[in-house]
C-alpha cells in the first residue's frame, strides 16, 4: 500500500518533470554566418552577423508590411523592421558573447544593419563593434539564445570568416550538434541534476580563434 | 482504532509527500526558470538527435513536428491531401508540446490537487482551457492580422500584454487558493495539535458530552478507549475536532466537486486559457500569408486537442497520486487530514509562486521574444 503511494507520487513527480522539460522548445530558427573583423594591427574590432530566419518566422515578421510588389520586400521597405530588430536584440545582448583570453568583452550598439528578403526568408545583417578592440591570444565567441526560444545554427558552408586576421590565426567552430561540445550529454540526468540554469548553453555555437 | 501506521510507513508517506511537493515545485521552477528552457537539438539537421532517452526524444519530436508544419502548409496550397498531414502533425505537436506557454499543465495539475477536484473534472478543465487557448490564438490573429492587417510588431505587443495579464491572473488565482487552503491547513493543524493528549494525559477541560463522544468514538473505531476514565477528555478540548467528526478522514474529492463547481473551474480555465501558444500564432500568421487561413485554424484546434490530452493525463496522474495518498493517510486519525491539507496548501503555493515568478520576470518562461 505504502509502496503504491510512493510509486504514485514518484510517477506524478516524473510526469511533472517530463512535462516541465517539454514545455519549451525553439519557435524561431536562425541560420547564421559570422565574420570576425580585424584591424590592421591585428586586433579584433567586432563581429558581422548575417542571420537567416526560418520561413515561418519570416512570414510572421513581414506580416502587415507594405510592399510595392506582393510577396517581395526591398531592404528599403524592410528598414523599419530592421530597426525594430536591432533595438529589440539589445535586450538579449544580441545573443552574442565574446571572451578575450577568458575576459568578457562587451559590444556597442549595432551598425550597418539591414534586412533582405529572398526565397521567402528574411536575413538580418548587422555589425557589432566591440567596445574596446582587443588583441587576445585566444578569442571565444558564442552565439546562442539562453532561453532557447531561438535555435541558432551556424551555416553549413563557410559559417565563420576571419576578415583581415593576422597570419597564423587558427579558427575552430564547435556546433551544438556535432558532438564535440561537452554539453552534448542531454538526457534524463541533465534534467534531474537540476543544474539547468544555463540550459541554452548546450546549444551554443562556439567559435574559438587562437592567434600566435 | 484502526491499525496505526508503522514508523516505516509514516516515513514512506512523509517521503512521498516531500517528493510530490519537490517534484511539483521543481516542475514549476523549471518553467519559471525557463530562461533555461529545454529544447532539442534540431532533428531536421541531425537524423540522430544527440538528446537521448525519453525526454530527449520528446523534445526532438516536438521540434520535428513543428518544423514540418510550414512545409506542409505550403504543400497544402497545391495538394489538398496535405491538409490531412497538417492536421496530424498539429495534433502530434500538441501532444508533445503539452501545455507549453501558459503553463497550463502546471497550473491545472496544481489546481486539481489543491482544490480536491476529481479526475473527471481535471480532464474537463484541461480540454476547456486548451479550447480557449486555441480560440484566443485564432481571435488574435484573425482580428489583428486578417481584419486589421496589423504588423508583427503590433501583434507581438498584443501577445505580450496578454501574457502579462495571464501571469497576473495566475498569481491572483494562486493567491486565492493559498488563502483558502492556508486557512484550511491551519485549521487542520490546530485540530491535530492536542494529539499528545491521546496518550492518556487527562485534560483539565470539563464537559458533559459523554454520549456524543461515545458515538464519536465508535465512528472512529476508538472502541478500545472505552473503559478508560479519561477516554472522553481528549475529545472535549477542541471544538474544531467536533467539526471534523463524522468525516475526519477528509471528504473524498467527488463529494466536494459538487454543484457550483463550474464557476470555480471557470477561473482555472480563464487563467490557463487566456494565454495563447506562440507556436499557434506563428502557424496562423504563416497560414494566412499562404492564403490558407482556414488550414491554420484547423491546425490550431488540433494542436489544442493534442495539448488537452497531455494536460488531462497529467491532471489525472496528479489526482490519482493524491487519492492514493489520501486513502493511505486516512488510516491516521487527524494526522491524515493534516497531511492532505498540507499537500493541498503546497499545491496552492505552487500556483502562486508560478504566477508571481512569471509576473516579476524571475522567470522568462517562453516569454514571447519580439524582434
Amino acid at each position: 500500500m505504502n509502496m503504491r503511494a510512493l510509486f504514485g507520487c514518484l510517477l506524478a513527480a516524473a510526469m511533472s518533470l517530463v512535462s516541465g522539460a517539454a514545455s519549451a522548445h525553439p519557435h524561431v530558427w536562425i541560420t547564421a554566418t559570422s565574420e570576425l573583423l580585424y584591424a590592421a594591427d591585428g586586433s579584433v574590432t567586432g563581429v558581422r552577423h548575417a542571420w537567416t530566419f526560418d520561413d515561418m518566422f519570416s512570414a510572421y515578421a513581414v506580416q502587415g508590411l507594405e510592399s510595392k510588389t506582393k510577396g517581395a520586400y526591398t531592404s528599403e521597405e524592410l528598414k523599419p523592421l530592421a530597426q525594430t530588430n536591432v533595438e529589440s536584440l539589445k535586450e538579449y545582448a544580441y545573443f552574442t558573447f565574446a571572451k578575450a583570453d577568458g575576459k568578457k568583452e562587451r559590444f556597442q550598439e549595432p551598425v550597418d544593419y539591414f534586412l533582405d528578403y529572398k526565397d521567402t526568408v528574411l536575413t538580418l545583417h548587422f555589425t557589432l563593434p566591440l567596445k574596446n578592440p582587443v588583441k587576445p591570444r585566444q578569442l571565444v565567441l558564442e552565439v546562442f539564445d539562453r532561453s532557447f526560444f531561438i535555435d541558432f545554427q551556424m551555416a553549413k558552408d563557410s559559417p565563420v570568416k576571419l576578415v583581415g586576421a593576422p597570419a597564423g590565426c587558427q579558427m575552430k567552430l564547435e556546433r551544438p550538434n556535432d558532438g564535440t561540445a561537452s554539453a552534448q550529454k542531454l538526457n534524463e540526468q541533465t534534467f534531474l541534476n537540476g543544474e539547468n540554469s544555463n540550459f541554452g548553453m548546450m546549444f551554443a555555437n562556439k567559435i574559438t580563434v587562437d592567434c600566435p | 482504532m484502526k491499525p496505526q501506521l508503522s514508523p516505516l510507513a509514516r516515513g514512506l508517506l512523509a517521503t512521498a509527500a516531500v517528493l510530490l511537493v519537490v517534484a511539483v515545485t521543481d516542475a514549476a521552477l523549471h518553467d519559471l526558470l525557463a530562461q533555461n528552457p529545454f529544447g532539442a537539438p534540431r532533428p531536421a539537421q541531425a537524423a540522430e538527435p544527440e538528446a537521448s532517452g525519453l525526454i530527449g526524444w520528446l523534445l526532438a519530436k516536438q521540434s520535428e513536428f513543428y518544423r514540418q508544419m510550414s512545409a506542409t502548409i505550403r504543400a497544402a496550397k497545391s495538394d489538398g491531401s496535405a491538409v490531412w498531414t497538417l492536421l496530424f502533425i498539429s495534433f502530434a505537436y500538441g501532444i508533445f508540446h503539452a501545455a507549453g506557454p501558459g503553463h497550463g499543465k502546471a497550473v491545472i495539475a496544481s489546481y486539481v490537487v489543491a482544490n480536491r477536484e476529481t479526475a473527471r473534472r481535471g480532464i474537463a478543465l484541461s480540454f476547456a482551457s486548451a479550447l480557449m487557448q486555441s480560440l484566443v490564438a485564432i481571435l488574435i490573429v484573425g482580428i489583428s492580422a486578417w481584419l486589421l492587417n496589423a504588423t508583427a510588431k503590433t501583434m507581438c505587443k498584443a501577445e505580450g500584454a496578454i501574457e502579462i495579464a495571464s501571469y497576473a491572473l495566475i498569481a491572483l488565482f494562486g493567491l486565492r487558493l493559498v488563502w483558502v487552503k492556508g486557512r484550511t491547513f491551519i485549521r487542520a493543524f490546530q485540530a491535530i495539535q492536542p494529539v499528545p493528549a491521546m496518550a492518556g494525559v487527562p485534560h483539565d477541560h470539563d464537559h458533559h458530552h459523554h454520549d456524543a463522544h461515545d458515538r464519536h468514538h465508535r465512528d472512529h473505531g476508538h472502541d478500545h478507549h472505552h473503559g478508560h476514565d479519561h477516554a472522553h477528555h481528549h475529545h472535549g478540548h477542541d471544538h474544531v475536532h467536533d467539526e471534523h467528526c463524522g468525516h475526519s478522514h477528509g471528504p473524498t474529492p467527488s463529494e466536494l466537486a459538487g454543484p457550483g463547481g463550474w464557476r470555480r473551474g471557470f477561473a482555472a480555465i480563464l487563467t490557463v486559457g487566456i494565454r495563447p501558444c506562440s507556436g499557434a500564432i506563428l502557424v496562423l500568421v504563416f497560414a494566412l500569408a499562404q492564403g490558407l487561413f482556414w488550414a491554420g485554424i484547423a491546425a490550431t484546434f488540433l494542436m489544442g486537442l493534442g495539448t488537452a490530452i497531455t494536460v488531462a493525463a497529467i491532471a489525472v496522474v496528479a489526482v490519482s497520486a493524491k487519492d492514493i495518498a489520501a486513502r493511505l493517510s486516512a488510516g491516521r486519525d487527524g494526522g491524515g487530514a493534516l497531511f492532505m491539507r498540507g499537500i493541498e496548501f503546497g499545491a496552492a503555493s505552487v500556483v502562486l509562486l508560478f504566477g508571481v515568478g512569471l509576473l516579476f520576470g524571475y522567470i522568462a518562461a517562453e516569454r514571447t521574444t519580439c524582434f
